[in-house]
């Protein structure tokens, strides 16, 4: 039950985007690209801090600590 | 009788607004970047359940808070300054250029007002999952401001969605798709909100290299750091692509500014081998630049990404502009008597067959005789028109250098971006000292940057205030030059006390480092400035 | 009833509440300010004072900002012309809104007896000026303001500042907003203090409600004998120009005009009255929560009382009568209303859902904050 609520809630939010997608993609790019740019450098920022982690595990792993 | 504004009035009130202006621009880039920064350390204190997290989150955010308090303080004097000010501008625009401002108070600002308490003061109150999604929230709430205040500065710019109405005499409100679907609000708004990314991320970076050189709190600095890099290098990127997309834009609807901004005096019929101007030093009285450092080959593809459009340049589109003010003046005098009869219909077809450019009517005011344009006669109008027409032009010297500032500021940082993040990510950035010392020298470019930006921005739009339709000198408020000096000394020491207060706080809390405002967080739970009490508290999921 | 007409009267309801929230919300904030030296002897009571309304000021000066907007978009001849009428009042009002953020992030930021002292001049001043300001203001309103328009809009004024801001009716005005705030801001002191600011705050909230009972009925006696304007011809469909199109007549007593017109209008200003006498009351016998609300049901009326007074006029002028500002001539086009009233629709709900969830995270008695947590005000 827990999962179809999760499934519906995420295609919900899928809808959305398409939505903002089309209206935005049609009429406003550059408000697309900010939608888009702004999650991207977020997550690849996430994922430079997530990446820093493993590396500093690493590194403590090597000297011992 | 027609009476103009005291041109003393005028330009105090023009230097009264750019101040405060500049002023409040330095507290919002830093808003709108960090808080998405504070967003990506929170979700990573989320996504991992590291506590390290949490703690940089909150120590950034208390330096946020710092700046944060200043850019609502100073946001509030732009909101009056229309009316306290200009007030002819906001009669005659307020229809249009009034609504994005109430949308945004709407929309933005006390979303990103109200979740800011609960982001400060709600770390124990409320579950961590909550909690970012309040930090995204005051995120966004500070980004979807810049889009509604961008909005309205693109109508200045570029005025579309609206429609003079000789009954009412104001521009009014006549399509919501053309006011937010806007080019020129588009990529200004991209170009603004992520160069407020960049000035976060040189801000967050700086003092963490600083903590690195003085060994302070290195797994917060290291971390920091890191984000911030790579936060940085994109967001940098970004700026420079919306940049060139709005320097396009701006080619077809405000060729004057992008004239201005190249300083090119004439146009240069073959585009494929037109010189850009790397240096050049504009004298607007002679009207060429006395020294020039061009390079060939560039300017066209540069602005146009064409080999083979033309750029027209500041003496041609002064000539093709006299045309408009001969119109102008035809159209003025007609709405004028329209509005002494509004039965007079032959007054009503003349106005309406000239009214595209009746802005250029109103800006030929000032040189008409008596100012009343009706005295307007085959013995003056060439003096007059060639009058008007010069006066389109913006300050040229201004115009490129502060563009130039800007640009040279913005491929400087990218530089160090991509060099800090290399390094960064390679985990080694400790073994550079050089390159901390630069991050930590360089967190004032970005402000320059801003600065110098929405100079080149607005400072192109003279001598309109909104683009083609109504001159600044027109838009002024009819006050004594007194009260006008009142009022800029308020600011003026207001306003020099609030910076040296913030300065003051920003550099003790930096120096002090994360170390301190540890205390009495984690480790006590009375996180906010009311006590948690067991009746009232929620239960904690703080710690994961 | 034409659209138009209906959009502008709707508008003209929502100022008056847009108004009314400020008074109420941004007022309670501003007699917090102004009683802050006053409930608190020491340091550490401050801080407890100022915590009370800590989480929440900033929101609700967000209402002061909102209201800004909402009047350049809805009215926007009105914005232009009482904003630069009262250009050195409204510079006064502008410095200390933008003194009380500050004051409130920088105050116990520095541990400094002096620096929170000074600060606390600044909270006194800040919260007492923009209170009177704003009750000073609709006083000269009443009374008609010296401005005129040329043939293209652009206002002309004729009298100094001095005069608006010195004048009996207005400085009454101006005394009556002030009580009215420190009313509020003492009974929010009540609610969420402990003692002994809240014992403090009682005496002067409930000393301030009966002070602006006197106040109001003086007012009331003043307005019935001053010169009201009267719109003698002006159609309510108009387009919105302000330069002509309108008549408008002087006259003895005329403010009282719509009263004898509809008589349960007479209603409003006693509910006003009723609210001030109950809430100091409901105060005095340790009732907060009621005492807070019987407050704002006394704002409404007092501002209830002046908009019954003033329909529909907005701003008269008494430079040329005929180029008073009214809901017809000022207000914004129908386009343009038609969005803002979509927009409002949409917004208002979602953001009193948001805040009144954020109240009740926050909810809870304020205790004296640890002297080295720097993370309260």
């Amino acid at each position: 039950m827990k999962n179809l609520f999760t499934f519906a809630g995420m295609a919900l939010i899928l809808a959305l985007s398409l939505f903002l997608a089309v209206i935005t993609g049609d009429y406003g790019p550059w408000y697309f690209a900010w939608l888009v740019g702004t999650t991207m450098i977020v997550l690849i920022a996430v994922a430079g801090a997530v990446m820093y982690e493993k590396q500093d595990g690493e590194r403590q792993g090597k000297t011992g600590h | 009788m027609d009476m103009l504004i005291n041109p003393t009035v005028v330009e105090l009130s023009r230097l009264q607004f750019a101040l405060t202006a500049l002023y409040h621009f330095l507290f919002v880039p830093l808003t709108l970047g960090l808080t998405f920064i504070l967003a990506t350390m929170e979700s990573v204190y989320v996504i991992t359940g590291k506590p390290i997290y949490k703690e940089m989150t909150q120590f950034w955010g208390k330096l946020f808070a710092i700046n944060f308090a200043l850019g609502v303080a100073t946001g509030l004097t732009m909101e009056f300054e229309f009316g306290t000010n200009w007030s002819m501008y906001s009669h005659f625009v307020g229809d249009i250029f009034g609504t994005p401002l109430a949308i945004e108070g709407l929309m933005a600002f006390f979303m990103e007002s109200t979740f800011v308490g609960i982001m400060f003061f709600g770390w124990d109150r409320i579950s961590a999952k909550a909690h970012l999604v309040v930090t995204y929230l005051v995120a966004l709430g500070s980004n979807l401001s810049a889009l509604w205040i961008l909005i309205a500065n693109g109508f200045m710019q570029d005025p579309r969605g609206g429609t003079f109405d000789p009954n009412t005499m104001r521009l009014e409100f006549s399509s919501f798709v053309q006011l937010i679907f806007n080019e020129d609000a588009q990529a200004k708004f991209v170009h603004t909100s992520i160069a407020g990314f960049v000035t976060g991320s040189m801000f967050v970076m700086g003092i963490s290299a600083f903590y690195l050189l003085t060994n302070k709190r290195k797994d917060i600095a290291l971390r920091s750091f890191r984000i911030a890099a790579v936060f940085g290098v994109i967001s940098t990127i970004g700026v420079v692509t919306l940049g060139d997309a709005l320097g396009f834009i701006d080619a077809k609807a405000q060729p004057m500014k992008v004239a201005a901004m190249e300083a090119i005096w004439n146009t240069d019929y073959n585009t494929a081998s037109a010189s850009w101007n790397l240096i050049a030093f504009p004298d607007k009285a002679a009207g060429k630049n006395l020294f020039e450092i061009g390079i060939p080959y560039v300017l066209t593809p540069l602005l146009t990404h064409s080999e083979d459009t033309v750029i027209p340049g500041i003496h041609q589109l002064v000539d093709e502009a006299k045309p408009k003010v001969v119109n102008g003046i035809k159209a003025m005098v007609a709405l004028k008597e329209y509005n002494h009869d509004h039965s007079n219909l032959q007054a009503l077809a003349t106005f309406k067959q000239y009214q595209a450019d009746m802005g250029y009517g109103f800006l030929a005011m000032q040189y008409a005789p008596d100012q009343d344009l009706k005295k307007v006669d085959a013995s003056n109008m060439t003096s007059v028109v060639d009058k008007t027409a010069q006066e389109t032009v913006p300050n040229v010297w201004v115009e490129f250098w502060a563009f130039r500032i800007m640009v040279a500021f913005g491929f400087i940082m990218l530089a160090i971006f991509a060099f800090a993040a290399y390094f960064s990510l390679k985990n080694d950035i400790e073994k550079h000292p050089l390159l901390l010392k630069v991050a930590m020298w360089s967190i004032p470019l970005p402000w320059f940057a801003c600065e110098f930006g929405w100079i080149t921005a607005e400072n192109g739009r003279q001598p309109w205030t909104v683009y083609h339709m109504l001159p600044t000198f027109v838009s002024a408020s009819s006050h004594s030059v007194s009260y006008m000096i009142f009022s800029l000394i308020g600011f003026v020491l207001l306003y020099s006390s609030f910076i040296a207060a913030e300065m003051y706080l920003m550099f003790k809390y930096a120096r002090l480092g994360p170390q301190v405002s540890h205390h009495g967080h984690d480790k006590a739970p009375a996180g906010g400035g009311m006590a948690a009490q067991p009746a009232f508290a929620k239960p904690s999921l703080n710690k994961q | 009833m034409d659209l138009y007409i209906g959009l502008k009267v709707l508008w003209w309801v929502l100022l008056g509440v847009l108004l009314m929230g400020l008074a109420i919300m941004v007022g309670m904030d501003m007699g917090v300010g102004t009683l802050l030296r006053f409930v608190g002897k020491n340091d550490g009571e401050r801080r407890q004072a100022l915590n009370v309304v800590g989480p929440h000021w900033d929101g609700n000066q967000v209402w002061f900002i909102l209201g800004g907007g909402a009047i350049f978009a809805a009215w926007p001849t009105l914005y232009a012309t009482s904003f630069s009428v009262f250009y050195i009042v409204m510079i006064l009002l502008l410095f200390s809104m933008i003194l009380r953020p500050v004051a409130f992030e920088y105050r116990s930021k520095v541990a400094a007896s002096k620096w929170r002292d000074s600060w606390d001049w600044v909270f006194l001043v800040s919260g007492f000026l923009p209170m009177f300001v704003y009750g000073a203001a609709i006083g000269n309103i009443l009374e008609g303001v010296g401005f005129h328009f040329g043939w293209d809009g652009q206002y002309y004024q004729t009298e100094s500042f001095i005069w608006y801001l010195l004048n009996p009716f207005a400085i009454l005005s101006g005394l009556l907003a002030v009580s009215m705030s420190i009313y509020q801001g003492g009974a929010m002191l009540m609610l969420r203090g402990t003692d002994p600011i809240s014992s403090r705050a009682r005496n002067y909230a409930s000393t301030a409600g009966l002070v602006a009972i006197v106040l109001f009925v003086i007012g009331g006696f003043m307005i019935a004998g001053m010169h009201g304007y009267r719109l003698i011809s002006g159609d309510p469909g108009m387009p919105a120009n302000a330069v002509s199109g309108q008549v408008v007549h002087l006259a003895s007593g005329a403010w009282l005009d719509n009263y004898a017109a509809q008589p349960i209008l007479w209603l409003v200003p006693l509910i006003a009255i009723a609210g001030m006498l109950l809430g100091a009351m409901m105060l005095r016998a340790n009732k907060p929560i009621i005492g807070w609300w019987l407050g704002a049901i006394a704002w409404i009326g007092i501002l209830g009382t002046v908009a019954a007074s003033m329909f529909p006029f907005l701003m008269p002028s008494s430079d040329n009568l005929n180029q008073s500002l009214t809901i017809w001539n000022a207000s914004g086009s129908r386009y343009n209303l038609i969005w803002m009233t979509i927009f409002t629709a949409i917004f208002v709900p979602t953001i009193l859902s948001y805040t009144t969830w954020c109240f009740r995270v926050m909810r809870g008695k304020v205790i004296k904050p640890d002297p080295a947590d720097d993370h309260a005000y």
